[in-house]
């Protein structure tokens, strides 16, 4: 960093000049490349004792810049007010040496003017600030994939009965003796939702049920892609289960994205169809009350998981089975068994216990007035 | 290969929306709103393909004489053409057919539905909040504390109500949500590395 | 779970016609309850407030026409408030449905405070795909939206001059029914650092509750009651206003029908012991 006093274009040119000589040493101009950015933009930032007691003689702030190699004139590239201490100057080009002058200016025509050294831009190729996500992204990928590794060696993990899952083998077993409708809706999630994923896999496990049983499954969908991998999803499984023939594209359509026009079409088809279950498993609105409660009034047996947790409140008051949290997400292993999936949630468990202890230290440290520990959670 | 091609896309840019995320350099970045750009106009087709599903739908459904929705499927029809040659004709602006519509009908349809939460609440309320165990009660007491302290009413009370309120929406409940918020985050991220490496597979059709 | 019976009139249509009296009869007699304006509120209100003359304000109108009773009071106070402060408003939607009624608050509440199109305010127009479109903000505006609702070029705009991404923007203000708002505070606060005020459906409110504690957003206007608190702040009766008294007595109404509901079941409980 260095910082000298360069000219006085205004009068009083000789007063100043020694009047400033004396000072500049404790007046500071820095100029930087912009860390952790994708170039084209240098920082300049400005301070010290000169500047500190000068600033309420000057009314104006101009921030101009040179490009050395051209030795062109000087270019103004912002106005700025006196207070600032710091300016980013977005209009660079890259690998181009640039210095820059900070020029204070009174109405009488005193000047104060700083000049830099010669800086560069340049792209970065690692967010610094972002080094603890990363951090966390390896310490999630290690676990998970460590205790993926585990199941495929044939290491057995045990998965705890949850009660929503166990449900839905009674109610698919229910609409079939009343010769009744299954409905399943995704809610208004779209595809690349995560919640909608783990949707699609309880679907593929429901309809490989409906099929054996030769059950109608009706799937209105608020989402067209989802409604297009649903098709797929529910073929696929009539396909497993060996019945092709008994599958119904026309039970697997898309309706409407808008949410109450959603709510009402739906309602309308359990009014008409009166299905014998419902299954809510997805992502829901403000919806998902005027959904279970139209089915809780026509009898139906209602099975609900979402990852909307104020929905929750009233798919518990209105549904019969419910899954909380991370029990939805844990659907797809507990039904389809498959190994991997099942190491997966070990490390699930695991990591929720290193995010707990995180929490706990965290306000342990925080409470005995140490911050440095919840810093570093930070993102930059 | 009917597979394993969408499986290395998902891995592929899966794995790039990942490392993107700690690249800041312009390459990365340009190739990113390149996908974002992507993202949207793949959106743009799904919106097409979803129109044509709710039509053939719609006119399957209108033709069969003997299907309960058929009233139902020929009104959608006749609604989609209506608003479709309205849009078309006279455009979307302020003053047009179209808008009216929205306004005079599509509007306080929507807005009825929604207001089928509050008879929808009272019943639930009714029917499904009692005090049948220890815990039970304490959350009925906190649910007519809460209740009253969001409306006026519980100010004119006491003025307690809404600050006893304030701390149940901001201590207990906001604990429990945390909680499971964090269940469903390392869920996510868990599922969403499985569909990275491809071992989740359902959501294209099959294992 | 409830089964369903023959009768033509069940107890839950009793339930239907009590809460329609009691949210109808508040809005014809108007009792006028006093409002205390809530901390989040206040937030919102003090942030805008201290925002310097001109500095660029986005709000997105993100919500659909269901939701239009609770969020056009909102959007009204909350342009209001910007317009009064001279500050710059970019407008536009990420629901269809938000496009048309955003676009006619904007020019309606800029009329009202002489504002001048492209100059005071422009509403860039509807984008599909919510956290794409809130990510491709972060980066580029104008390569988002190249063109206005209208479809003339945005860059052509005075507002536009100097507005590249959120680091040009003070606030993000985000009028939504769902769980957009979210989306907001997880992309373009997250990663962007933007400043977040969601002004959201009642429904939705808890939803935010975690977002407020750690001040991932500014405030907290949740609802007609967030609503009508920003109207006593900017000393005007609106909608919200009104509607206040309408929801204190379906809230009561409530309370009562859970009291009825357990007084039933203690006396169904007695009757088996007996």
């Amino acid at each position: 960093m260095t910082d000298k006093v360069l000219y006085i274009h205004k009068p009083f040119l000789i007063l100043l000049i020694l009047t400033l000589i004396p000072f500049s040493a404790q007046a500071a101009i820095d100029t930087y490349d912009t860390p952790n950015d994708g170039g084209n933009s240098i920082t300049v930032t400005w301070g010290g004792e000169v500047i500190a007691q000068s600033r309420d003689k000057f009314t104006s702030l101009d921030i101009q810049r040179q490009k050395v190699a051209e030795s062109a004139g000087w270019e103004t590239a912002a106005v700025l007010p006196v207070t600032d201490s710091v300016f980013v100057d977005d209009s660079v080009k890259d690998n181009i040496p640039y210095k820059y002058r900070i020029v204070f200016s009174a109405p009488e025509g005193e000047a104060l003017i700083f000049e830099s050294e010669p800086v560069k831009s340049s792209p970065q190729f690692f967010n610094t600030k972002r080094l603890n996500v990363l951090i966390g992204v390896i310490i999630c990928c290690v676990i998970l994939f460590y205790y993926i590794y585990e199941s495929r060696k044939g290491k057995k993990f045990y998965l705890r009965p949850i009660g929503g899952l166990q449900a839905i083998d009674d109610a698919v077993g229910r609409a079939t003796e009343m010769g009744k409708p299954i409905l399943y809706s995704a809610g208004r999630g779209k595809m690349q939702r995560v919640a909608t994923i783990a949707s699609m896999n309880v679907l593929s496990s429901v309809a490989t049920k409906t099929a054996e049983y030769n059950t109608p499954l009706i799937f209105p969908n608020s989402e067209p892609v989802v409604a297009a991998v649903a098709q797929e999803v529910v073929y696929e499984a009539y396909l497993k289960a060996g019945h092709p023939d008994r599958y119904n594209p026309d039970d697997v359509f898309y309706l409407t994205d808008s949410q109450f026009g959603y709510a009402a079409a739906v309602d309308g088809i359990m009014v008409r169809r009166k299905p014998a279950t419902n299954l809510f498993i997805g992502t829901f609105e403000a919806e998902s009350l005027i959904l279970a409660e139209t089915g809780n009034s026509i009898g139906a047996i209602q099975i609900a998981g979402t990852d909307s947790t104020i929905q929750l409140a009233f798919f518990i008051v209105a549904c019969d089975y419910f899954l909380i949290g991370e029990e939805y997400f844990a659907a797809s292993g507990y039904l389809s068994k498959d190994p991997m999936v099942l190491g997966s949630l070990k490390g699930q468990d695991w990591l929720k216990i290193i995010v707990g202890g995180a929490i706990i230290l965290g306000a342990v440290l925080e409470t005995a007035g140490i911050g440095f520990f919840s810093k570093l959670f930070g993102i930059g | 290969m009917y597979r394993r091609i969408p499986l290395i896309v998902c891995f592929i840019f899966g794995a790039f929306m990942l490392i993107q995320f700690f690249v800041p350099h312009r390459v990365s970045t340009e190739f990113y709103e390149m996908t974002l750009e992507w993202a949207q106009i793949i959106y743009a087709f799904a919106l097409l393909v979803g129109a044509l599903m709710l039509m053939k739908h719609h006119a399957v459904n209108a033709t069969r004489k003997s299907s309960d929705d058929r009233p139902f499927s020929i009104i959608v029809i006749a609604g989609i053409a209506t608003m479709c040659i309205a849009g078309l004709i006279w455009g979307h602006g302020e003053g047009t057919v179209f808008n009216w519509f929205f306004q005079n009908v599509q509007a306080p349809m929507q807005s009825t539905m929604f207001s089928l939460l509050a008879f929808f609440v009272a019943s639930a309320a009714f029917r499904g909040f009692r005090a049948r165990n220890t815990q039970a009660i304490f959350l009925l007491i906190a649910a007519t504390i809460v209740m009253l302290g969001r409306v006026p009413i519980g100010e004119l009370i006491s003025p307690v109500i809404p600050q006893v309120a304030d701390w149940i929406l901001n201590v207990p409940s906001m604990a429990a949500r945390r909680g499971i918020y964090i269940g469903i985050a390392l869920g996510s991220i868990a599922t969403s590395l499985r569909v990275i490496l491809g071992i989740e597979r359902t959501y294209l059709g099959g294992s | 779970m409830a089964e369903a019976n023959g009768k033509r009139f069940h107890t839950r249509h009793l339930i239907f016609l009590l809460m329609a009296i009691a949210v109808v009869l508040p809005l014809i007699f108007k009792p006028g309850l006093p409002l205390r304006v809530t901390k989040e509120v206040q937030d919102i209100y003090d942030y805008i407030e201290g925002l310097p003359e001109e500095s660029v304000v986005i709000i997105s109108f993100d919500h659909e026409a269901s939701s239009l009773p609770e969020m056009v009071p909102m959007a009204e106070a909350l342009l209001r408030h910007c317009f009064r402060k001279n500050l710059k408003v970019c407008g536009m939607a990420l629901l269809a449905e938000g496009t048309s009624v955003g676009d006619a608050n904007l020019r309606r509440i800029g009329a009202e405070y002489n504002k001048e199109y492209g100059e005071d305010y422009i509403f860039w127009g509807f984008r599909p795909q919510h956290e794409v479109a809130i990510l491709a903000l972060g980066e580029d505006i104008t390569r988002e939206f190249k063109t206005d609702y209208t479809g003339r070029p945005i860059s052509g705009f005075p507002i536009m001059q100097g507005l590249r991404n959120y680091q040009n923007v003070a606030a993000v203000i985000s009028v939504g029914d769902g769980d957009i708002p979210i989306y907001w505070v997880n992309y373009a606060q997250a990663r962007y650092g933007v400043n977040i005020i969601p002004a959201i459906t009642a429904v939705m409110a808890t939803t935010m509750y975690p977002f407020l504690q750690s001040e991932q957003i500014v405030g907290l206007a949740a609802g007609l009651k967030g609503a009508a608190e920003y109207e006593k702040l900017l000393n005007r009766t609106g909608l919200a206003t009104r509607g206040m008294d309408a929801q204190s007595t379906a809230h009561v109404l409530i309370i009562v029908l859970i009291a009825i509901g357990n007084i039933i079941m203690f006396r169904q409980r007695g009757g088996k012991r007996s």
